[in-house]
């Protein structure tokens, strides 16, 4: 088992507390393909966050790979996120004044790569992901879609366990959404890489082989998606 | 924390790729720098103007000189006039144990030097040859008047430059021509290249000295001289020889021992130290000024480096949700804050360091100053501000620094 939540608790404390993850129980092993399926409120972001070691959690345990994840110093937790997982943002957060190559080699920078090596790992990423020509393009020149591309290769460039993709659609058209959702899925179907997408879109849900549905904070019904039909009308892409 | 290239390439990437920001930010400091820069080196100049002015100008030396007396004394009534004459030397020489060098000055003025067809209008001194313990001359050409020319009473003569310039437009070297003043002809042996401010009885360059002995013999004066020079021996008390030399010569002149005015002191000691307290007192306000300048532009600094933080909440969380620790945020945002104020500082030192380069040329090249007239700050005053840049730097980034180790990772999404 790659990733194992047992009784995961989250309460955010504020002038009205508020328990978010009601005792979350969850395992995904490795070279799935899974996507959280959840309401806005239902508490599906805490628990990327959570996954993501962005955040904390009150109970429960969590484990990737075995390893406990819990009273983690920042600069821990730093290091397992640069080293166990690749974040895909909806708002594709490059770095502005960064080109393609050099967002790619920022968490290479982070590990200590040098200067060399880390470049010629980003343009490796860079052009299997079909973006050779806009290397040094800065992120306000390109689209969407390659901008999602270049985080999308940030990502992978660590060689992470797990990718947590966070409604890596939100911001495109349903053309370039497709594509990459597509591009996801030859990902973890050609490398076995392991893949979360955490999306309120039932379309975007529908690329993946299993889709957990989270509710309330608890797991709902957790779906198997093989043939990809959990979305009728939407069965020939991503609902827009 | 590591300490690579790859630290100081990211570092220089953000600077120089957010130009605008950094110009703007960067600002203070430069004008803080440039600032106290030029104060503190218009200090200097104006310090090695005024120095100028002493040039050749011994700091110890007690300057005596008669006046009117303003009290009956000893059978003699008030407004008397008195002179100083040889004796008081001798006197003096014996009887006051910490006087080093006396000796006697004295001038005529408006005398006028002929050489061929031209002529000046200058001062006429009689001096001794040890007179150069009071004033040190700076010999363009030739010698100063030496003990056998005193001794044997040679006509020889020491031109100051404005004289040597005026006779000798030339500018060929005067030693062994003969010039006429005071009924006479006299040879050049040397020029005396000091120009004028501080002086004693006439400027410098504006004089010719001749030996004590002939001025003397050819005003008929009988010994009478109107100044009286004289040093301390080193590590001997000035003001005890100054009474010393009070009460004698009250005592041989019959003036009133409580008769300040008639009896004129002047201790160059203190001259000077007024002006050395001077230039303390106005170091200490440029260096205050400067100082508050420059910290108000640190504080400049960390303002924009503070709204800088916020503005790039987004950026430092992604940094962090790949990867970055919280030390290497607070590291990165020191180090760009070090490196901007040492970048702003530099150029505030070069470009200071340029002006008062120009301010120096300017000075030296007009015709009332000598060459050579720096107003530039030291090299360690420049180490020392480098250093300082530093400190502010680590201050001006320290809030932002802090602030911005607080941001995490959740915030960069939270920003949509």
């Amino acid at each position: 088992m790659l990733i194992e939540l047992k009784d995961v608790n989250k309460t955010y404390f504020g002038a009205q507390p508020l328990h978010v993850l009601k005792g979350i129980n969850l395992g995904i092993e490795r070279g799935e393909f899974v996507s959280i399926m959840g309401a806005s409120g239902s508490g599906k972001s805490t628990l990327l966050n959570i996954l993501g070691i962005l955040d904390n959690y009150d109970s429960g345990e969590y484990r990737i790979n075995g390893k406990l994840i819990w009273d983690l110093t920042e600069s821990k937790a730093a290091e397992y996120r640069n080293k166990m997982i690749g974040f895909i943002f909806q708002s594709y957060n490059l770095i502005g004044f960064k080109t393609a190559v050099e967002n790619v080699e920022l968490p290479l920078f982070y590990q200590g790569v040098s200067r060399h090596k880390r470049h010629e790992m980003a343009m490796e990423y860079i052009e299997r992901l079909g973006l050779k020509d806009w290397a040094g393009h800065y992120p306000n020149e390109m689209s969407g879609g390659q901008k999602q591309r270049v985080a999308i290769a940030r990502a992978l460039v660590t060689k992470p366990d797990i990718i947590l993709a966070d409604e890596p659609t939100g911001a495109l058209d349903s053309k370039t959404s497709v594509e990459i959702m597509d591009l996801l899925k030859e990902l973890n179907e050609k490398e076995k890489l392991t893949i979360i997408v955490v999306t309120h879109e039932s379309g975007v849900a529908n690329y993946t082989n299993k889709i957990i549905h989270i509710k309330d904070g608890v797991i709902g019904q957790i779906e198997e998606n093989r043939a990809h039909d959990s979305v009728r009308f939407g069965s020939d892409g991503p609902l827009k | 924390m590591r300490f690579d290239i790859d630290r100081y390439k990211e570092i220089i990437d953000t600077l120089s790729r957010n130009r605008s920001r950094t110009l703007l930010t960067g600002f203070g400091i430069f004008w803080g720098i440039f600032m106290l820069l030029i104060m503190l080196g218009g200090g200097n100049g104006l310090k090695a103007i005024l120095n100028q002015n002493f040039a050749g100008f011994t700091s110890d030396a007690i300057i005596i000189g008669s006046s009117r007396t303003t009290k009956p004394y000893g059978g003699f009534k008030r407004d008397r006039y008195w002179s100083l004459d040889k004796t008081d030397i001798e006197v003096i020489k014996t009887l006051v144990p910490e006087a080093d060098i006396v000796t006697m000055m004295d001038a005529t003025w408006g005398g006028q030097i002929t050489y061929s067809d031209k002529s000046y209008n200058g001062i006429i001194k009689g001096l001794t040859y040890e007179y150069v313990g009071v004033e040190s001359p700076q010999p363009l050409f030739g010698r100063w008047i030496n003990e056998v020319d005193c001794t044997q009473e040679r006509k020889v003569c020491v031109i100051g430059k404005r004289v040597w310039s005026n006779l000798f437009p030339e500018g060929d070297d005067p030693t062994g021509k003969y010039i006429q003043f005071m009924g006479s002809q006299f040879q050049v042996v040397g020029v005396d290249g000091r120009n004028g401010g501080i002086n004693i009885n006439g400027s410098p360059d504006q004089s010719v000295v001749i030996p004590y002995q002939i001025l003397d013999r050819i005003n008929n004066k009988g010994g009478k001289f109107d100044i009286l020079c004289m040093t301390v021996k080193p590590g001997a008390d000035s003001e005890v020889a100054q009474e010393k030399v009070r009460g004698l010569l009250s005592r041989r002149h019959s003036i009133a021992p409580d008769d300040k005015a008639a009896i004129m002191m002047l201790d160059t000691r203190k001259i000077f130290k007024i002006v050395d307290n001077l230039f303390k007192g106005v170091n200490i306000l440029v260096i205050l000024v400067g100082l508050g300048t420059l910290l108000a532009g640190a504080i400049g600094v960390s303002n924009i480096m503070m709204v800088t933080v916020k503005e790039r909440t987004t950026e430092i969380g992604i940094r962090r949700a790949i990867g970055a620790t919280p030390k290497m945020i607070l590291g990165q945002i020191i180090t760009e804050s070090i490196g901007l104020t040492i970048l702003a500082g530099m150029f505030g030192i070069l470009f200071s360091v340029f002006i008062l380069w120009g301010a120096g040329n300017v000075v030296s090249n007009l015709p009332d100053f000598s060459s050579g007239i720096s107003f530039q700050i030291g090299f360690w005053t420049g180490i020392a501000v480098l250093l300082m840049l530093v400190a502010l730097g680590v201050l001006a980034g320290l809030a932002p620094a802090l602030r911005a180790m607080n941001i995490k990772p959740v915030d960069a999404m939270r920003d949509e």
